[in-house]
C-alpha cells in the first residue's frame, strides 16, 4: 500500500483530499456555531430574547449566577445584558466613526498630498499601528492614559456628583474610545489606502481637467469610486472592535454600568463594560451552568453580530458591484 | 466579511508627477483647505502616535529589561515584582508560534489550492471562502471559549489533562495551538489566494500541453512559485499568533512557568499548561496580579521587537515588496 | 522491502524514547486545584514544598477564580480540590467536604496617604454600605473627598468573611468598585489615594497599604489568636465526596505535619497552635 501511495497521486484522488482539508474550514464554523448555541441554549430558554433588555444591575445577576449548583433554580438564569449591549456599541461605534474619518483623510493625505518620502515612511508607520497586540496597547492605556485621566481630567467636583451612583478612576469611556479608535484605524487606512492608489490616474485627471482642484477631484471620482472598500474597511473595523476584549477589560472600567449622556461631559469618564470584556472576565467561573450558559450567550450574541456585519457589508456592496474597479 | 482585495498586485502608487499645489492652495475654497489641513493633520498624527509608542516602549524597555530576564524563569510566587524573568513565556510564546504556524499553514495553502485550481462543486467553493471569511471576523474570545468547549469533551482528554475526579482540563499548548492556528489561517489563505490568482494562465496551460496532470502541476509548477506568498502569509499569521492574547489566556492555563504533563517528552510539555508574553504582559498589568509593571513594561518591549522583526520579514519577503504589508492587515488582539 | 529495512532503527529508537518515560508517567500523579485568590500563596508554598518532599512523584496544578469557583469547580469534578476561603453555605452544591488547614484574617486598608489607624464598627458599616461618602465625615482621615470604596466580587470567600464578621451581616454597597482577586484589590488601594477596601493578612499586613484597627483593635497575628480582633476564619480544602488516594495524602500532611504548619506559620495562623 505504501508503494501506491508514493507513485504520482491522481487527479481525482488530489481533488477530494485536497476538497477534504478545505472542508475542514467549513466544519469548523458549523462546529463552533453548534457549540456555542447548544451552550448557550438555556439562558434562551429561560429568559427568551428580553436577556438583551434592561432591568437590574448586571453585576448582581452575573454574580448571583456564580454561586448555583449543578441543576440550579430557573430564577437563577435571570439576566438582563443590555448595560453590556450597550457598552459595546459605545465604544466601538464611536471608534468606528472617528476611525473612519481619520482614515479617510489619511487615505486622501497618503495618495494625494504627501511629498514621496513621506508617503513611503507612512507604509511601515501603519504596519507598526496595525501590529501592535492588543495586550500592549493595554498596558500603555492602564499604565499612562487611565492614571493620566483618573488624576488630571477628573475633579473631585466631578467625582462627588455622581458619588451615589458610580466611583470614576479614569477608566472608563474617554479612554477605551481613544485606544479603540488607535486600534482600528491602522486596518482600515490600510485598505482604504491601497483602494484609493488603485483608482486609475486618469479618472482623477479627467476630473481635474473640468476644472476641479485636486482635492475637490479626489471627493468626487476617487472616494465614490471606492465606496465597495470603503465599507468593507467600515465593516472589517466594526467587527473588530465589536470583538476586542482584552484591551477594553483593561482600560474600560471594573462595573457593567451604562453611561449615562444626561450626566453631561462627566459621561467620558464613567466606567463600562462590553460583552467581550465580560466574557474575559467570567470565563473562570464556567463550571456553574447558570453563568456558563450566559457567557456563551455572549458569545452566541457576538458570533451572530459578526455574521450579520459580513452579510451587511456584502449586501451593502452588491449595488456598488456595477462601479467596481474592474481588473 | 472580505479583506477587501484589489483586482491586481498591491502597489501602493506614488504618482510620479509634479504638484504645483503650493501656489494654487490658496485659490481653494475655505472649506477644502480645511479638509487639506485636516488630511495632512490625521496624516502626522499617526506618524506621531507611532512614534510615540515606539519611543514610549523602547524608553520604558530599556530601563527595565536586564539581560538576566531573558534566561531566568519566572519567580513561582504571585508577586512578580522583585524576582523572576520571562524566559518561560519566551519559550512558551515560540512554542505557540511554531505550533500554530504548522498547522495553518498546509491547512490554508492546501484550501486555496483547492479553491482555484478545482473549486468543484461551484457551492462549496463558496462556503468555504465564506467560512474563512466569518473564521477572520470571529472575536479571538469566541474562538477561544469555542476552543474550551471542544477540548473539555471527554474523548479529548489526551490533548491536556484529565483530573482523578473526571473531568478533562481543557487547556494546554496543544489546545491554545490549535485554536490560535485558526486565527493565522485566514491571514495565510488570502495570501496564497492572492498569489495564485496572479500567476498568469499560460504557465498552467504551458504545463498541461507538456501532459502533466493538475496535481502534477500544482506541485512542481505553482507552489514553487507561491514561497513567497506562503511565506508573506506564513509570517503575517505568525505575527498575529504571537500577539494573541484571549486564547492565551481562556485556553493555556493561566501558570506563569510552563509546567509539562508527564510523560513522553515532547508530547508531555504540549500537553502542559504554561504562559506566554502576552499572557505574562497581562497578568503584571494592573489588571493581572503579578503586580510588576516594570517585568510587563521589559515583556512588551521583547513582544515588539519580535513583532518588529516579524513585519520586517514581510516587508523584505513579500510580492510586491513593503506594500503588501499594507493591504493584508489582520492584526493580532 | 529494502526502504523499510532502513526504517527499523530509528522506529526502536523512537518506541524506547516513548515507551522509557510513559512508564514513567505511570508512577506520578497530578493533583488539579483551583479556588480563593486569599490562599493562593499559601497553596503556592505548600504545593511547591510537597512537591520537593515527595520527588517529583506528585505535581500540582493550581490555578485562582474565587472560592465560589473552586468550589464549583470541585463539585463538578473539573479539579481535585477546590481552595474555600469561607465555611460552607447553603447555596453550595451537596456532596462536598470542607478540611480545615489554616486561620486568616481580614484587615480593612486604606492607602498609605491616607494612615487612619483605626475606625469604629459603626465607621465601617457606615462607609461600606455607602452611607458615608465623603472623607471629610470621617474622623482620624487625612484624604479629603469622595470616598473610593473597593470590594471583591461576589465569588470571593474573604468577601463573606468580611460582610460576616466586620459588616455584621450587612453587604457591601453596590457603588463600590468589585475586583476579582486580593492582587487586584492590593493593587488599586495602593494606587488610589482616596481607596478603602479589605484584605486577608498576607495582602494587607506590610505590603504597602495601611491596616487599619477595628474597634481599636489592631489587625494583626496576635490578636486574632487571642480572639480580641473578630475578622478571622478559616481556609478550607474542597473535595467531592471524602478525600482519596494521593489528595488525602497531601490534606493530611497539611493538616499534620509540622513541616507544613512551620509554613503556614510564615504569614497565617496554624489551627493546632
Amino acid at each position: 500500500m505504501l508503494a501506491r501511495l508514493r507513485k504520482p497521486w491522481t487527479d481525482r484522488r488530489a481533488e477530494r483530499t485536497l476538497g477534504a482539508v478545505a472542508c475542514l474550514t467549513a466544519l469548523a464554523i458549523v462546529l463552533m456555531v453548534v457549540f456555542v448555541a447548544q451552550r448557550a441554549w438555556p439562558t434562551f430558554s429561560h429568559d427568551g430574547l428580553s436577556w438583551l433588555g434592561s432591568g437590574g444591575s448586571l453585576d448582581n445577576q452575573i454574580g448571583s449566577m456564580q454561586s448555583t449548583s449543578a441543576t440550579p433554580p430557573a430564577s437563577a438564569y435571570f439576566l438582563r445584558a443590555w448595560p453590556l449591549i450597550y457598552g459595546t456599541i459605545l465604544t466601538a461605534g464611536f471608534a468606528v466613526f472617528f476611525g473612519l474619518a481619520i482614515s479617510l483623510l489619511t487615505a486622501i493625505f497618503i495618495v494625494d498630498f504627501a511629498p514621496p518620502p513621506l508617503a513611503r515612511l507612512m507604509t511601515p508607520v501603519i504596519r507598526l499601528l496595525a501590529s501592535v497586540p492588543s495586550v500592549v496597547y493595554g498596558l500603555i492605556g492602564v499604565l499612562v492614559l487611565v492614571p493620566f485621566v483618573g488624576n488630571h481630567l477628573i475633579s473631585a467636583g466631578e467625582k462627588e456628583s455622581v458619588v451615589n451612583v458610580i466611583q470614576l478612576t479614569g477608566a472608563g469611556l474617554l479612554v477605551s474610545v481613544v485606544i479603540l479608535t488607535v486600534m482600528i484605524t491602522p486596518i482600515m487606512t490600510a485598505l482604504i489606502t491601497d483602494a484609493l492608489a488603485s483608482v486609475p490616474r486618469s479618472w482623477h485627471e479627467g476630473a481635474v481637467a473640468l476644472g476641479l482642484n485636486p482635492l475637490r477631484a479626489t471627493l468626487a471620482v476617487s472616494i465614490r469610486a471606492i465606496r465597495p472598500a470603503i465599507i468593507a474597511a467600515a465593516g472589517l473595523a466594526t467587527a473588530r472592535a465589536i470583538g476586542e476584549a482584552i484591551m477594553l477589560s483593561m482600560v474600560s472600567g471594573g462595573k457593567a454600568f451604562a453611561p449615562n449622556f444626561a450626566d453631561g461631559p462627566i459621561v467620558l469618564f464613567e466606567p463600562l463594560r462590553t460583552v467581550a470584556a465580560e466574557i474575559v472576565e467570567q470565563v473562570d467561573g464556567l463550571s456553574a451552568p447558570a453563568l456558563r450558559s450566559s457567557i456563551y450567550a455572549f458569545a452566541a450574541l457576538l458570533l451572530f453580530s459578526g455574521f450579520m456585519l459580513s452579510l451587511a457589508s456584502h449586501l451593502a456592496r452588491l449595488p456598488l458591484r456595477k462601479y467596481e474597479l474592474s481588473s | 466579511m472580505a479583506a477587501y482585495e484589489p483586482q491586481s498586485s498591491p502597489v501602493l502608487v506614488v504618482p510620479p508627477h509634479r504638484r504645483g499645489r503650493r501656489s494654487s492652495l490658496r485659490s481653494w475654497r475655505r472649506r477644502d483647505q480645511l479638509i487639506y489641513l485636516l488630511a495632512w493633520s490625521a496624516g502626522i498624527a499617526l506618524c506621531l502616535i507611532a512614534a510615540a509608542i515606539v519611543v514610549f516602549l523602547a524608553a520604558q524597555g530599556l530601563r527595565y529589561l536586564d539581560p538576566k530576564l531573558l534566561v531566568t524563569s519566572p519567580s513561582a510566587s504571585v508577586d512578580q515584582s522583585h524576582s523572576g524573568g520571562i524566559l518561560d513565556p519566551i519559550e512558551g510564546t515560540l512554542t505557540l508560534a511554531v505550533l500554530g504556524t504548522l498547522i495553518a499553514t498546509p491547512i490554508a495553502v492546501a484550501t486555496a489550492v483547492w479553491v482555484i485550481e478545482y473549486g468543484r462543486p461551484r457551492w462549496l467553493a463558496r462556503i468555504v471562502e465564506t467560512s474563512i471569511e466569518l473564521i477572520a471576523g470571529t472575536p479571538d474570545i469566541v474562538i477561544a471559549i469555542f476552543g474550551l468547549a471542544v477540548f473539555q469533551l471527554g474523548i479529548l482528554a489526551p490533548f491536556s489533562f484529565r483530573s482523578s475526579a473526571g473531568g478533562v482540563y481543557g487547556r494546554s499548548f496543544l489546545a491554545a495551538g490549535i485554536m490560535v492556528s485558526l486565527v493565522a489561517l485566514p491571514l495565510t489563505y488570502t495570501a496564497t489566494r492572492n498569489g495564485l490568482r496572479a500567476i498568469p494562465r499560460h504557465l498552467r496551460e504551458a504545463s498541461y500541453a507538456l501532459g502533466k496532470t493538475r496535481i502534477t502541476t500544482i506541485r512542481r509548477v505553482l507552489l514553487p512559485s507561491l514561497r513567497a506568498d506562503i511565506a508573506t502569509g506564513a509570517t503575517l499569521g505568525l505575527g498575529r499568533i504571537i500577539g494573541s492574547t484571549a486564547i492565551v489566556v481562556v485556553l493555556l492555563g493561566a501558570t506563569l512557568q510552563n509546567s509539562p504533563e508527564n510523560g513522553v517528552p515532547l508530547l508531555g510539555f504540549l500537553r502542559g499548561t504554561g504562559s506566554t508574553l502576552p499572557s505574562y504582559i497581562l497578568n503584571n498589568s494592573p489588571a493581572g496580579e503579578g503586580n510588576a509593571p516594570q517585568k510587563a513594561y521589559a515583556a512588551a518591549f521583547v513582544l515588539m521587537l519580535m513583532i518588529l522583526a516579524l513585519n520586517w520579514v514581510v516587508g523584505r519577503i513579500s510580492r510586491a515588496g513593503a506594500a503588501a504589508g499594507l493591504y493584508a492587515g489582520r492584526v493580532a488582539r | 522491502m529494502r526502504r523499510s529495512r532502513r526504517l527499523i532503527a530509528p522506529l526502536a529508537v523512537t518506541a524506547a524514547l516513548v515507551i522509557v518515560p510513559a512508564l514513567a508517567y505511570a508512577a506520578t500523579t497530578t493533583i488539579s486545584m483551583s479556588g480563593a485568590t486569599a490562599s493562593f500563596p499559601l497553596i503556592t508554598l505548600l504545593t511547591a514544598k510537597y512537591t520537593k518532599l515527595k520527588h517529583g512523584s506528585v505535581k500540582f496544578k493550581v490555578s485562582q477564580g474565587g472560592a465560589t469557583v473552586g468550589i464549583q469547580e470541585a463539585a463538578a469534578g473539573k479539579v481535585d480540590i477546590g481552595d474555600s476561603s469561607r465555611p460552607p453555605q447553603s447555596s453550595d452544591p451537596k456532596g462536598l467536604e470542607f478540611y480545615p488547614i489554616a486561620k486568616y484574617f481580614v484587615c480593612v486598608v486604606t492607602n498609605p496617604a491616607n494612615p487612619i489607624s483605626n475606625l469604629s464598627a459603626a465607621q465601617v458599616l457606615a462607609i461600606f454600605s455607602g452611607k458615608v461618602r465623603n472623607w471629610s465625615q470621617v474622623s482620624g482621615a487625612t484624604a479629603t473627598g469622595p470616598i473610593d470604596v473597593y470590594t471583591r466580587t461576589s465569588v470571593a470567600g474573604v468577601l463573606t468573611t468580611f460582610q460576616n464578621t466586620l459588616l455584621g451581616g450587612a453587604k457591601v454597597s453596590s457603588v463600590a468598585t468589585q475586583e476579582a482577586s486580593e492582587g487586584l484589590m492590593q493593587n488599586s488601594v495602593k494606587k488610589d489615594p482616596s481607596a478603602i477596601g479589605f484584605l486577608s493578612d498576607y495582602f494587607a499586613l506590610a505590603k504597602g497599604v495601611n491596616a487599619v484597627g477595628y474597634n481599636g483593635v489592631g489587625c494583626n497575628v496576635a490578636n486574632v489568636v487571642s480572639s480580641t480582633y473578630p475578622g478571622f476564619s478559616d481556609f478550607y480544602e474542597v473535595t467531592r465526596g471524602n478525600a482519596s488516594g494521593q489528595v488525602e495524602v497531601f490534606i493530611n500532611w497539611i493538616q499534620h505535619s509540622p513541616v507544613a504548619k512551620k509554613i503556614i506559620e510564615t504569614s497565617w495562623i496554624p489551627l493546632n497552635p
